[in-house]
């Protein structure tokens, strides 16, 4: 009964010109999206997890356990608990962007938050952002939480990856409480890829139609 | 210790003050005609719970606490877990992960503890038990909390005892009422009744809205488990609908309708929505002077969706639907016995996105009597027996209870009794499937068979001179406890854990509770209960210590009220309350680490505290109270918000005013 109270979440997300529907909410898989591409504009590719005997190159890539004081004073307070070394993080011929969760890697590229809200209200193009300070990306080891096993004991194992600081900002994760808080942030973004074309990118929502987090519905527009 | 010197203080005072007057215009305490003390703790108030059939709280056979509407306004409640945890020794609400709160009554929790609103089952649970905001204080004539095993007269759930609230129903002409009250972080409380009471037809309309901001506390660093940093608020509306119809002298029908609806926001972009739904009918035919029937229907539909305010989207996630039939006959025989039969009929349905089928259900059938026996003026004996059948595990269940009320002299009672409980397993704890956050997949079994507990009790109440007193004692023995068991891995694959609801090894917890209450006719009234409970903690069936679901029971707690009424003049009248409880500190085992058990476990140390209120209601005219009252009076603040402590930020003023409109003309 009351059942019209309620609604029915549709199976599929109507996507839009201009619009990428990606499910991101898997912890292992990040997704490289090409905005040139006609098909498959969106390839999913796993982080690598199977522990090396020595670390690989510069010794860098690989996870990084980290302790967060999860049920305290939150994630800002973290210790370093131990690192595995992996093989490099796997990536497509041609990319822009990649997901995973509420982060956000560019190829090579940087950007700029706007204080625009709406694709529709952004300058005729992206020469007005021209004096903009674009935000390349570095490397972190403490946000692309990849192994969630020992979650409880607030250990997390994190890919050691170069991330943007600025676009992951589209989504912030907050703990504590716990479960997390999710907050998004609904600027759009102007990228400055490593070809010099620019692209503008905004997340409209991070839910899927029945509630599934980091399930990411993304306004694009390429090349601006 | 300096608190605790003062409140002794002021309690030799008030006492030494109460006495003095009563020297001068009471009679010895001897004297005092036993009417007089009946009506001063409402021993001749009709309870219901204890025996299903109506009777005067001095000569109801099972020991009834009775908190009526007059402790719940100088408690100030909005809800019941406002009301119980102050009232009552030996309960305690705690919290579960999102803030989920649990309910510790003597060492049951949330699913042993049958909760009843005019006699109806509520549908819906979150961590094993009920929402208690559901249960809101405005319209309660009167709760009556009957400890031990009733599951011989209400079945499944009421191993560790029933709490059945009563709602008011109108006896002026016609009443209107409107309040509110504010309080710290933007907290609002607006009600509002109105009743209409006429020769045949009654009505009784209240209308309850809550509202209270999400707010922030500090924990101190290096917290030994998991503490809550953000206290999660809400918003309810509670709506509800009473009639009934007197046809004639012999047939009475009860109409009632309701609707509640909550919203937490525990994330800004999806707040979770939780509503209700019920509506009922009761017929009372009183066939002869000797024998009466009642049939009732009840419906009660709890939902819980989540708001998804970026689609404009309410997707509903949880629907537990409970469709009840009951009869109940009573034939009375001149000598004071009582026969009792009745059945039940209930279907449950549940929809819940983390079943393996995303919904269950099944039909619950009983048939139950009891023979109560007023043997003479001093003995009187209660035996009842019911079958309980379980469509879904095609099970059945026999329950006994036999109890005795022994009075050697007027006001002095003796009761004790036996009586068996049992709690069949939920739907959920037989079909869910949850992935909690990656930490472990709870399971469902579907083999697991209903817990049972073999209640003994004893307990002895004496009211003499301006005082009343009270003991009682209790050993439950609990078999087959249903819980979550030991996470483990499957064979070949050590990563994923799994959590199993199972049945547990013999579990027992006995305690026992004493209360001593004064009211003097210089208006101050003290009451002071102290409750023991000792928990002997579960373990599975090969030994192996579990995971404690939630935290043990404190072994001593103590609730307080002092109270002082003056009334001036005919336009002034006041009343101070001072309302207090302490709980001593508990440990709990608890693994160090949930991955590998093989670590062992930890025991942690959950502190003592205590916390008081103070209010004063004054009564201006006929209509109006002005509440004043400062909650958290001595600005307690937990050094770490853990899951048993109180949610506070420090001390609370409470503002309130209530109109009696019908009053006013």
């Amino acid at each position: 009964m009351f059942d019209d109270i309620y609604d029915e979440p549709q199976e599929q997300v109507d996507i839009k010109e201009g619009q990428l529907y990606i499910d991101a909410s898997s912890w292992t898989d990040w997704h490289y999206i090409n905005l040139t591409a006609t098909e498959n504009k969106v390839v999913k590719m796993s982080i690598p997890t199977e522990a090396l005997p020595s670390p690989n190159g510069e010794g860098a890539e690989g996870l990084y356990t980290y302790w967060y004081d999860v049920f305290g004073e939150g994630l800002s307070k973290h210790e370093f608990r131990g690192f595995t070394p992996t093989i490099s993080q796997p990536e497509p011929d041609e990319w822009h962007i990649a997901v995973h969760r509420n982060n956000v890697r560019t190829n090579g590229g940087a950007a700029y938050e706007t204080p625009y809200t709406s694709m529709n209200d952004l300058p005729e193009s992206s020469e007005a952002f021209a004096n903009a300070t674009f935000t390349e990306d570095v490397w972190n080891e403490l946000d692309v939480w990849t192994i969630q096993a020992q979650m409880l004991q607030g250990l997390i194992g994190n890919q050691g990856i170069k991330v943007n600081p600025v676009l992951s900002l589209w989504l912030t994760v907050s703990l504590p409480p716990v479960p997390p808080v999710f907050t998004l942030n609904n600027h759009v973004f102007i990228i400055k890829f490593n070809d010099g074309t620019y692209g503008a990118i905004q997340l409209e929502n991070y839910q899927s139609p029945t509630g599934v987090k980091c399930c990411l519905t993304i306004n694009y527009k390429y090349p601006y | 210790m300096r608190f605790w010197l003062y409140i002794l203080f002021l309690g030799v005072t008030l006492v030494g003050y109460a006495k003095q007057d009563q020297e001068g215009t009471l009679p010895d305490a001897g004297e005092e005609p036993v009417e007089g003390l009946d009506s001063m703790y409402y021993l001749n108030d009709v309870v219901v719970t204890g025996t299903r059939t109506p009777k005067l709280l001095k000569d109801a056979p099972i020991q009834t606490r009775l908190i009526t509407s007059a402790d719940i306004e100088k408690v100030d409640a909005t809800n019941a877990e406002d009301l119980l945890q102050q009232e009552m020794p030996g309960v305690e609400f705690s919290y579960a992960m999102n803030q989920l709160k649990h309910m510790n009554l003597c060492g049951f929790g949330g699913q042993g503890i049958l909760f009843l609103v005019d006699g109806e089952r509520l549908a819906g649970e979150t961590m094993d038990d009920v929402d208690f905001t559901r249960l809101n204080m405005a319209n309660v004539e009167r709760i009556e909390i009957v400890k031990g095993a009733a599951s011989a007269l209400y079945g499944s759930n009421a191993g560790g005892g029933v709490i059945n609230i009563i709602t008011k129903e109108g006896t002026e002409p016609w009443t209107l009422n409107l309040n509110g009250r504010l309080a710290r972080h933007n907290e609002r409380r607006f009600g509002g009744s109105y009743g209409v009471n006429g020769t045949q037809l009654k009505n009784m309309l209240n209308v309850n809205h809550t509202s209270i901001d999400n707010y922030n506390v500090h924990n101190a660093p290096n917290p030994a488990t998991q503490v809550v940093a953000t206290v999660y608020g809400d918003r309810t509306w509670n709506i509800k609908d009473r009639l009934s119809y007197t046809l004639n002298d012999h047939l009475k029908l009860i109409g009632r309708l309701g609707y509640f609806y909550r919203e937490q926001t525990r994330t800004a972009d999806a707040p979770e929505r939780f509503r209700d739904f019920s509506a009922g009918l009761r017929g009372l035919w009183d066939i002869t002077q000797k024998d009466n029937l009642e049939l009732s229907y009840s419906f009660d539909q709890y939902d819980k969706s989540d708001y998804h305010k970026i689609t404009h989207m309410d997707v509903r996630d949880y629907r537990n639907v409970q469709n009840i039939f009951k009869g109940l006959y009573n034939h009375y025989w001149q000598t004071g016995n009582i026969l009792t039969l009745g059945a039940d009929f209930m279907h449950d349905y549940l929809m819940n996105k983390n079943l393996g089928s995303r919904t269950e259900s099944q039909n619950t059938f009983d048939a139950f009597a009891q023979y109560d026996w007023l043997i003479n003026t001093q003995w009187e004996v209660v035996g009842a027996v019911r079958y309980d059948y379980f469509s879904d595990s095609k099970d059945s269940q026999f329950t006994p209870k036999l109890s005795a009320r022994y009075q050697p002299i007027s006001n002095l009672n003796l009761r004790f009794g036996y009586g068996m409980g049992f709690r069949a397993p939920a739907l959920k704890e037989k079909y869910y499937n949850f992935d909690a956050a990656g930490i472990w997949i709870i399971r469902g079994n579907p083999d697991l068979k209903s817990e049972l507990s073999h209640n003994f009790n004893a307990s002895a109440d004496y009211t003499t001179g301006h005082y009343n007193f009270t003991l009682s004692a209790y050993y439950n023995d609990v078999q087959n406890k249903l819980a979550t068991g030991v996470p483990h891995y499957l064979p070949g694959d050590d990563k994923q854990l799994y959590l199993d609801y199972t049945n547990l090894a013999g579990y027992s917890v006995y305690g026992g509770d004493a209360t001593v209450q004064a009211r003097w006719d210089n208006g101050l009234s003290v009451r002071f209960s102290y409750a023991y409970t000792n928990e002997r903690l579960p373990k599975d069936k090969e030994g192996n210590t579990i995971n404690n679901q939630y935290i043990p029971a404190r072994k001593h707690s103590l609730t307080a009220r002092i109270d002082w009424d003056k009334q001036f003049s005919s336009n002034y009248g006041l009343r101070l309350s001072l309302n207090g409880r302490y709980l001593s500190d508990v440990k709990n085992v608890e693994f160090i680490d949930y991955y590998d058990i093989s670590k062992g476990t930890s025991t942690i140390h959950y502190p003592a505290y205590t916390y008081w209120k103070f209010s004063a209601v004054q009564r201006i005219g006929k209509a109006f109270k002005v509440t004043t009252a400062l909650d958290n009076l001595l600005n307690y603040k937990p050094k770490y918000h853990y899951f048993n402590s109180p949610l506070t930020d420090g001390i609370n003023l409470m503002v309130g005013l209530s109109v009696d409109i019908d009053k006013l003309f």
